[in-house]
């Protein structure tokens, strides 16, 4: 054991230093740039409180996971039972927990979306899923469009638009990019060797871009000719952040698999899960076990998630979200046409809304001066000059005119 | 059936539960475990048993969901640490730092021989596996790895590709080219494939869903001495094998080894929590990489709040109990009373391997694997025989067992072996024609045979039905 196993970090600026040491300098400074150099203690609702004291009203909503805001009380009370109840469980073994779980995610999500598989992080479900469409179709190439960002792991950096990935060398083989919007492309690449088209339907890292509805059902028309499996990664635009439960059902176009990341437990418990037809479960029934992941539908985690599911059918939260994520989408757009040389554009459905700066650098002084207005937002990780707001969809009014406020006197001081 | 978890349940509610299962998640997987009996409906999970809720029985967990309940199950320190830190605590932000993040991160290096200072928070040992390849590969900017035949290291995309059986691959192919398979213990095969192309060299000290093999103190010397004369990062995957498991804090600390990176998951969850870390050696190579590339693997859920309390909390347990001590200790009487088992029934054992308490005993036949697990699941144990491997059978109990309770299941898998003469008495001589033993071998056989034979036995059982009393 070495000596600084007995330390004990106090201060603020102690942990800073540890944090350099045991991460990385590089990225700490980082945050400094951010303005993100704080240390997150309290939180609540829709606000985070630091260690000296300041709140922030918390439009990061950890990268939309949040959506009932921090700290719901049902869960949490629900959590603090299951722990004496349960634990992870032998993740090889049927459980009623995980059971019960299914038939609850199988009502909630529209469709016959009615299987199951659970995941520990965004990423890894997105694994799961393009595994199960090889799996099924027997084919090799995956397909996806240009600006998607879908995780860290190994299918899904191969699928993103990732800035450095050239450095782990060559990753998952047989994957093509399309641009999005661009059926002519989809057209030549999507055939009989294609096992799944991957896309987000709204890209939050990307500017919230989407496509034209058409495009959509063209892509699911493609699917269906050729038999590739549609794949929706909603990890940031499910759960009623967009303004409906899922943001599918605005587009008209159902999946044949889809991605729910950590918004499932509303942030307590990391617990994400890809959703599938009947049909590609017979790839599951013949092929038991295939696909291993020990976290995953951890036993805690499904009671947690289950009483969350109980919170997004009482609170629900997408009516807020439409309501707000309008009206606030309207007074942003006017606040752009007033500073249209900072703000290029406002983009975004419910409460997933973006703003387009200059650039890179803009958008870094833009979310320092506003968490020093006592907002905190994040730049997008594809499109780095995009300032992405997602605060929790429980949000009320006058939290909604804060933001404008802040975002408003953000703009006179970058 | 509404929400509520059934303390105990009826078979009506276990059809009931086997249904949703089955409709939802995967009918596979019930008549899978059916076949060898391993189908349990875990509750009262404490120590180093739960009970099953329709039987109501008390079994030993033998397999620990794979080596995650080193603190044992219901571990009331750390389930009374994860309920309070939950009047303050939830996941946290993503990217954001904390007190609990920095602080956990910190004891981990602090616990890790040599200088392994520096940490990655991840979510699971995939995530972790994922992390550390990327961090070899990103760092000594080469592509090609070199893991070892019958490893397991995940089912995503990056150890996935490095995972050294078949089966898990085959029907998702192509993963990632340039991992290279080399037979374990084998320092020659790695001299060959070792070269400047070379990013990493990844393995389990005890390969664990391969089978239980041990590596040897010279391959391991022998893998670091190829890695420093060829830039090498050697990689350990101490999922399973961390936290005392093997007898050590770290497997690696047996063999004086030092990796470069090493990863972990598994028991850091206290079984209640999920999460992971990469730990990297403080080294110029990988530390100039990170530093130029912080972002290198953010992993969402990886390092959250709640997480990093839980496994400080374990971390703490762990070394105020010497929770290694004990698993030395049971472990070598376990493997002695193993051992004595086998050499009293050479017709069935041929082998027992193993570390602490991750031992593994080998059959002679893999049929046997199924049937063993049925056998031993009579008698109050429940084992797991290996994916990879099914002529193996698994046992890697909560390390804070009891000298009691090893003598107690010792005594148990005797019966069990015992028992399962009288199946042997009539296997045994089909199993010596080829092409009987190939299918007695065939999983998918397997699980039709012997899921009729518990229809079978349901069928009877059920025409007597047994009162179940509830236990407190």
């Amino acid at each position: 054991m070495k000596n600084s196993a007995t330390r004990n970090a106090v201060s603020k600026e102690d942990i800073f230093r540890d944090a350099e040491k045991v991460f990385s300098v590089s990225y700490v400074n980082l945050l400094r740039e951010k303005g993100h150099d704080f240390l997150e203690q309290e939180y609540s609702g829709s606000t985070l409180t630091d260690s000296e004291g300041n709140s922030y009203l918390d439009c990061c909503a950890s990268n939309a996971t949040y959506n009932l805001g921090r700290m719901n009380a049902a869960i949490i009370g629900r959590f603090k039972e299951a722990i004496y109840e349960t634990d992870q469980g032998n993740f090889v073994m049927p459980s009623q927990e995980k059971a019960l779980l299914a038939r609850k995610i199988s009502g909630f999500v529209p469709g016959n979306l009615d299987c199951v598989l659970y995941g520990v992080t965004r990423g890894e479900s997105m694994e799961a899923a393009c595994k199960l469409a090889r799996g099924f179709t027997a084919r090799p190439e995956l397909v996806t469009v240009d600006g998607g960002c879908y995780g860290e792991s190994g299918f899904a950096i191969s699928l993103s638009e990732r800035k450095g990935k050239e450095q782990f060398g060559q990753l998952i083989q047989a994957v093509k990019v399309i641009p999005l919007g661009d059926i002519e492309a989809a057209r030549r690449v999507i055939g009989q060797k294609t096992a799944a088209v991957v896309m987000e339907p709204i890209q939050a890292e990307n500017n919230c871009r989407t496509a034209d509805k058409s495009y959509y059902a063209r892509i699911r028309a493609l699917c269906d000719k050729t038999g590739a499996k549609l794949i929706f990664d909603e990890t940031q635009s499910g759960f009623g952040r967009t303004g409906t439960r899922f943001f599918f059902e605005q587009i008209g176009v159902k999946p044949d698999i889809l991605i729910i990341g950590e918004a499932l437990t509303s942030g307590i418990f990391p617990m994400t899960a890809m959703v599938f037809t009947p049909e590609l479960k017979g790839f599951f029934d013949i092929h038991p076990l295939i696909h291993l992941c020990t976290f995953g539908g951890h036993d805690i985690g499904c009671l947690v998630a289950m009483t969350a599911l109980d919170e997004y059918n009482r609170l629900k939260p997408w009516e807020n979200a439409a309501n707000l994520g309008d009206y606030l989408i309207k007074e942003l757009t006017a606040l752009a046409a007033k500073n249209s040389q900072k703000i290029f554009s406002v983009t975004g459905k419910g409460l997933l809304i973006s703003l387009r700066l200059a650039d890179e650098n803009l958008a870094l002084k833009f979310c320092a001066a506003a968490r020093k207005g006592g907002l905190l937002v994040n730049t997008g990780s594809v499109d780095t000059s995009t300032i992405v707001i997602r605060p929790s969809l429980l949000i009320k009014k006058e939290e909604a005119d804060k933001i404008l406020d802040i975002v408003n006197k953000t703009l006179q001081l970058i | 059936m509404s929400d509520k978890l059934s303390v105990t349940m009826n078979t009506k509610e276990r059809d009931y539960i086997q249904r949703l299962f089955g409709k939802h998640i995967s009918w596979g997987q019930v008549r899978y475990l059916r076949c060898a009996h391993l189908d349990a409906y875990e509750r009262s999970r404490k120590g180093t048993t739960f009970t099953d809720a329709v039987s109501g029985e008390r079994f030993y967990d033998c397999f620990s969901s794979a080596g995650c309940f080193n603190v044992g199950r219901g571990n009331t320190v750390i389930q009374d640490t994860l309920r309070d830190a939950l009047d303050d605590y939830d996941m946290g932000s993503h990217g954001i730092l904390s007190e609990a993040k920095v602080a956990f991160a910190t004891k981990l290096a602090a616990l890790c021989p040599g200088d392994l200072n520096k940490v990655v928070l991840c979510a699971s040992g995939a995530d972790a596996c994922a992390g550390a390849i990327k961090l070899a590969k990103g760092a000594t900017g080469r592509n090609d790895v070199i893991t070892t035949k019958k490893a397991y290291h995940g089912h995503e995309g990056f150890s996935l590709s490095a995972n050294g059986k078949d089966y898990y691959k085959d029907l998702f192919l192509p993963l990632m080219p340039g991992f290279h398979m080399v037979t374990f213990n084998d320092l020659e095969e790695v001299k060959r494939a070792a070269g400047k192309n070379i990013a990493a060299i990844v393995l389990e000290p005890v390969q664990g869903e391969g089978g239980i093999h041990v590596a040897t103190k010279e391959y391991m010397k022998g893998l670091r001495k190829i890695c420093d004369e060829n830039g090498i990062m050697l990689i350990f995957d101490e999922v399973q094998t961390g936290f005392g498991r093997t007898g050590t804090m770290w497997a690696m600390e047996q063999y004086g080894v030092v990796p470069d990176i090493m990863f972990t998951a598994k028991s850091i969850s206290g079984g209640v929590y999920p999460n992971g870390a990469v730990v990297y050696r403080e080294i110029k190579q990988l530390t100039d990489y990170v530093e130029a590339n912080p972002l290198f693997h953010t992993s969402h859920s990886g390092g959250t709040d709640l997480g990093c309390i839980v496994s400080s909390a374990v971390l703490d347990y762990l070394v105020k109990n010497k929770v290694w001590e004990n698993a030395a200790k049971a472990g070598k009487r376990f493997k002695d009373g193993l051992n004595e088992i086998a050499r009293a029934n050479p017709g069935c054992v041929k082998e027992v391997r193993g570390m602490g308490l991750m031992i593994g005993i080998e059959y002679k036949y893999e049929f046997i694997g199924a049937l063993m697990a049925d056998c031993l699941g009579r008698r109050g144990v429940w084992a797991v025989f290996s994916g990879n491997a099914p002529q193996v059978m698994r046992f890697q109990i909560p390390i804070t067992a009891s000298m009691d309770e090893v003598e107690d299941l010792l005594r148990r898998i005797n019966d069990a072996v015992k028992g399962m003469r009288w199946y042997l008495l009539f296997m045994m001589p089909l199993a010596h024609i080829p092409f009987l033993q190939k299918l007695f071998d065939n999983v998918h056989v397997q699980i039709v045979a012997f899921n009729l034979l518990r229809d079978i036995e349901d069928f009877f059982l059920g025409l007597f039905p047994k009162k179940q009393e509830v236990k407190a």
